[in-house]
């Protein structure tokens, strides 16, 4: 059995709120493996970003532990944090999230780059040819259309080899024709590269093209499915 | 939604007006405005105030705000108007007279003033000689006042009586500053100031006598204007006030109001900049709410009046606020001068506040618009579809209307065309060149691109994403340091300009009445005292008559400067040649033939510009009652600020050499030395001895006023300039909070992102300063060649500027986007 590449224990999340202090995730701990895929559903406010987020290092839990690659996130500031996910992390948010001043090259250059690759072009190039836009890298984001700038998201989000690759809606702002060949070509990738992806989704069928499954009701986890 | 009532729209703006401040969408807007106000406004009172005070200060060279002059009696009627409009009055009668003691005669100028006398500045009289002085009110009836050469000629001593005409008058104090003789320095005899009451007894005054009859008038310029307008002036009668007064403060008056409007030029200009830049984040950041509001039924002239009267409301709130703050500053900043500025201030009126008001809702009208009526233009398909803008403003001619607006404004704040021109054409002009320019540089830096290192790549395409806002926005921030540089820059040369006028050792003495026997022991003595005394020049007074055999009164218009040329004797001199700081502008210095048989004259360009004199003009000159004649062989401009003995005509040598002269110097003598100067005195009876050390401390202590207000103005608009920047910053500061959460989801630590900011801003600041050092030049060029009159000469320091804005702007930038820098990488989720 492989090792363990992301462990969660009992990770709470309280926020401050008008009428005081509102649990937004409850006790909930996972651990997932090398090369597991796991998505994360439930309805809006059940709590799946927050816990994306908290997996991903994007923030703190108020208790409990999250340890990445080895990392106990917890204890990282955030330089650190920021450190262990140039190193290990992939990112695939809804709204694409590229930059819009630099163009699609030099978008999927840019996690090398923080990492200090020095092959960063030739590998950025290559990806982008992998995801089928080898004659767009000039292209700025606002000359892409959706599904294309979502290619240049999942491109850059393998750019880097990351351990594991967090999806956000990956297909919510996408048509369902174009949505499902970005998902073909991320389980495709996450194959190749043999990342673990976590994905959160509303989107049944995608979710269970995943691994596994756990499904989130105000912050309690309410069902877990191992296929 | 047809017939939306204006109270319902009204009531809907404001509720939204109120969401929208709580949720602290409103706060760049009304800070930018409230900053803009409350800059101008302050800005607006300090100048007027001061230029008030300080005019105040030079009433006291006319004793009086308005002084009205006569050959003979001013009419009762003249008087009465005056009385009836409620101004203060005084009455001053000034004639020559010997004064006759025990010991000798001597011939005195003699002041006969009423109780009120002087309305503005203070007379300073010492108990004894030399002794310290001390300000009080005029003689009383039955005494008199001199100064100490009248003293020093009688050989008497406080106490002692004296005779004017028929009346005996007893010698109190001695006199040691007159507010009113400052500044007249050719007075060749001594003062003497008694009561008016006893002038009557005097019997000196008879008609055909030459005396001056003095009106003096104090009150509120409104008044005083209203009296100018009643006044009907007879042919031997001058109405006077503190513009015209004096030379000195004329000029440096002059130059400080100039540059004061101009500090507050610049003032509405930055704020037009941090209205515009924050007008279009709020229309920005209303896209998404005018679409909604369109899907919900509301016509396109709906939304935009519902968005308008938030401008509004937001606009005129901002506006009382800031003009209360406004307020507020300049009574702490006078607060802070009060030693240094005469004790009553007049209060400045409503005007400036108005005017601050009308600034800034002008702007806010003249820079929101474009982007207001692009708001009007959101299509409603916008709420689902996000990434529909509304369509492009034909902003040219909106942009065009702002500026007109702007133009305006600062026209009704500087009330001079020339200024108001000089700096928004200047400014235009330079934006437009320098703005293309910059877009072309921009352009090319994309090819640098490939093979710069991350932070520079990712500050660079930054500003390469959008080439044309990032040109507007180092035209923005070149504007607001262009502003500010050129502001320090007038202040550094118009006092230096100011202090070489008056060196630490300017002349402040005179020696009048010089008999050629004296003259090599004069020069002698004066050198041995003095430092570098100034030539001595022969003096022959004489008055002109004629021009090309034209009586001259008809040569000339009243209130003219040659008027009061041609109405007194001049002091006519020889000189082979031309004297320091005196610059030929036409003619030629003497030469052997002038192709007359008459001898050459040199003639002083203002006067001769008066007087409408050109070269080869033949003029006549009585000089003690015989005739002279002469041609005119050139014009000269002479510096009459240098302290310098100066004079309108002088005459080609041996022409003059005939008649009785005598000779005429100044020179600086160290305080302190009162004793050198009593002795020089007593060695040469004859020679009159002038202090005008009174009338330098007077223009120095305005100067220093002047000095001071100056550095004051340009704290406000560095402040200003300050706050527009990050006002600008805070504008981009949306689309940097979201880039700056994506580089640290992926991995970019907080060192990296504040490398790219700074190269970035660093290099939007060194455009901008490089921008502000071109636009600087030529726009000092053409206010030094048009508006100040000013010797316009490179300035090498400008070249920092790049330096100066690149640090400016890019320390401003890291600290104005912290925010971004700081933001939790958990935004990224929460914006899908």
């Amino acid at each position: 059995m492989s090792s363990s590449i992301l462990t969660a224990r009992n990770l709470s999340k309280v926020v401050p709120s008008t009428e005081g202090e509102l649990t937004i995730l409850h006790d909930l701990s996972l651990e997932l493996v090398s090369g597991d895929s796991l998505a994360i559903v439930g309805s809006s406010g059940s709590g799946k970003s927050t816990l994306l987020g908290l997996l991903a290092g994007l923030d703190l839990p108020s208790s409990g532990s999250v340890v990445l690659a080895g990392n106990d996130l917890t204890a990282l500031d955030e330089d650190q944090r920021a450190r262990v996910r140039a190193e290990h992390v992939g990112f695939v948010f809804q709204s694409f999230q590229l930059l819009d001043s630099l163009n699609a090259l030099e978008n999927v250059m840019l996690p090398l780059e923080l990492e200090g690759h020095a092959d960063a072009r030739q590998r950025a190039r290559a990806l982008l040819e992998r995801v089928g836009l080898g004659q767009r890298l000039t292209h700025y984001p606002r000359q892409l259309s959706g599904g294309e700038q979502q290619r240049v998201a999942i491109a850059r989000a393998f750019a880097a080899e990351p351990a594991v690759l967090f999806a956000d809606e990956p297909t919510g702002n996408l048509d369902s024709h174009t949505g499902e060949r970005i998902s073909d070509l991320l389980f495709e990738l996450n194959k190749e590269r043999g990342a673990t992806l976590v994905l959160v989704t509303h989107d049944e069928r995608l979710a269970h093209r995943c691994q596994r499954l756990i499904r989130l009701e105000g912050g309690h986890l309410v069902d877990q499915v191992e296929p | 939604m047809n017939h939306l009532p204006l109270s319902r729209l009204f009531s809907l703006a404001s509720r939204q007006l109120l969401r929208d401040a709580r949720a602290g969408e409103l706060r760049v807007l009304f800070f930018a405005l409230l900053i803009a106000v409350a800059a101008s406004t302050a800005i607006g009172y300090f100048s007027a105030r001061l230029n008030d005070g300080m005019l105040m200060r030079a009433t006291e060279f006319l004793a009086a705000d308005l002084r009205l002059t006569g050959s003979s009696p001013n009419t009762a009627q003249q008087i009465s108007q005056g009385k009836e409009l409620g101004l203060d009055h005084a009455q001053l009668v000034e004639f020559s007279s010997v004064i006759a003691s025990d010991t000798g005669i001597q011939l005195a100028s003699v002041k006969a003033a009423d109780s009120a006398y002087p309305l503005r500045g203070a007379l300073k009289t010492a108990p004894d000689l030399y002794a310290a002085e001390a300000i009080g009110p005029g003689p009383k009836p039955g005494e008199a006042w001199a100064e100490a050469r009248l003293f020093v000629a009688l050989d008497l001593k406080p106490g002692d009586s004296i005779e004017v005409g028929a009346k005996t008058l007893r010698l109190t104090r001695v006199l040691t500053f007159l507010p009113d003789e400052a500044g007249d320095f050719y007075s060749l005899t001594p003062h003497l100031l008694m009561h008016l009451d006893d002038l009557a007894a005097t019997g000196v005054v008879q008609p055909g006598s030459r005396v001056r009859y003095q009106e003096l008038w104090r009150g509120e310029p409104e008044v005083l204007a209203q009296y100018r307008q009643r006044l009907t002036l007879e042919p031997n009668q001058r109405l006077e006030d503190a513009k015209d007064g004096n030379r000195q403060v004329g000029n440096a008056l002059g130059r400080a109001e100039r540059y004061l409007n101009l500090a507050s030029l610049a003032a509405v200009l930055l704020a037009g900049v941090a209205v515009a830049l924050s007008a279009a984040r709020f229309a920005a950041r209303r896209f998404d709410a005018s679409a909604l509001l369109r899907c919900l039924g509301l016509s396109r002239n709906q939304a935009l009046a519902l968005f308008s009267l938030q401008l509004a409301m937001l606009g005129v709130s901002a506006s009382l606020i800031g003009a209360l703050l406004g307020w507020l500053a300049q009574l702490t900043l006078f607060h802070l001068l009060q030693d240094l500025l005469p004790a009553q201030i007049p209060a400045g009126g409503l005007w400036p506040a108005f005017a601050g008001m009308a600034t800034g809702l002008v702007a806010l009208a003249g820079f929101a618009l474009p982007p207001l009526a692009a708001l009007g233009r959101v299509p409603p398909l916008r709420v689902l579809r996000r990434d529909m803008l509304p369509v492009p403003a034909s902003s040219w001619l909106v942009y065009g209307a702002a500026l007109f607006a702007l133009g305006l404004i600062m026209w009704r704040l500087s009330l001079d065309l020339q200024l108001t021109f000089a700096l928004l054409g200047g400014g235009l002009v330079t934006a437009f060149v320098l703005g293309g320019l910059l877009l072309l540089g921009l352009q090319s830096l994309r090819r640098l691109l490939a093979k710069a290192s991350l932070p520079w790549r990712l500050g660079l395409s930054q500003l390469l994403r959008h080439p044309l806002a990032a040109a507007g926005q180092s035209l923005a921030f070149g504007l607001i340091i262009l502003a500010m540089a050129l502001i320090a820059l007038l202040r550094g040369e118009l006092l230096d300009t100011w202090q070489d006028q008056l060196p630490e050792n300017a002349p402040n003495h005179f020696a009048l009445n010089i008999l050629p026997a004296d003259q090599d022991a004069f020069a002698a003595r004066l050198n041995a005292l003095s430092p570098h005394p100034a030539p001595l020049f022969p003096v022959v007074p004489g008055r002109l008559v004629m021009i090309n055999g034209e009586p001259v009164r008809q040569a000339v218009t009243k209130e003219s400067q040659g008027e009061r040329a041609i109405r007194r004797d001049l002091s006519l001199t020889w000189a082979a040649d031309l004297p320091a700081d005196n610059q030929l502008i036409a003619g030629s210095w003497w030469s052997d033939s002038n192709g007359s048989e008459l001898p050459g004259v040199s003639v002083e360009s203002e006067l001769a510009e008066s007087l409408q004199l050109q070269l080869g003009d033949r003029l006549s000159f009585s000089i003690g009652g015989l005739d002279r004649e002469a041609v005119v062989t050139s014009l000269r401009e002479v510096d009459w600020n240098n302290f310098q003995p100066n004079f309108y005509m002088i005459f080609q040598p041996g022409t003059l050499q005939d008649l009785p002269v005598t000779y005429l110097t100044s020179f600086y003598l160290p305080p302190n030395q009162e004793q050198q100067l009593v002795e020089l005195s007593r060695a040469f009876p004859a020679v009159t001895l002038l202090q005008v050390e009174a009338l330098l401390e007077q223009l120095r202590s305005i100067l220093a006023q002047v000095t001071l207000a100056i550095e004051f103005v340009l704290l406000f608009v560095l402040a200003a300039g300050l706050a527009v920047l990050f006002a600008g910053l805070q504008a981009t500061l949306d689309e940097r909070i979201r880039q700056g959460a994506l580089l640290r989801a992926l991995g970019a630590e907080r060192k990296l992102l504040i490398k790219a900011r700074r190269a970035e801003f660093g290099l939007l600041g060194a455009s901008s300063g490089l921008l502000a050092a071109v636009g600087c030049e030529l726009i000092s060029f053409l206010l030094y060649r048009f508006a100040f009159d000013l010797v316009w000469q490179p300035h090498p320091w400008l070249l920092l500027l790049p330096l100066i804005g690149a640090l400016l702007v890019g320390t401003a930038g890291v600290m104005g986007t912290r925010r971004a820098l700081n933001v939790s990488p958990l935004t990224v989720l929460r914006e899908g």
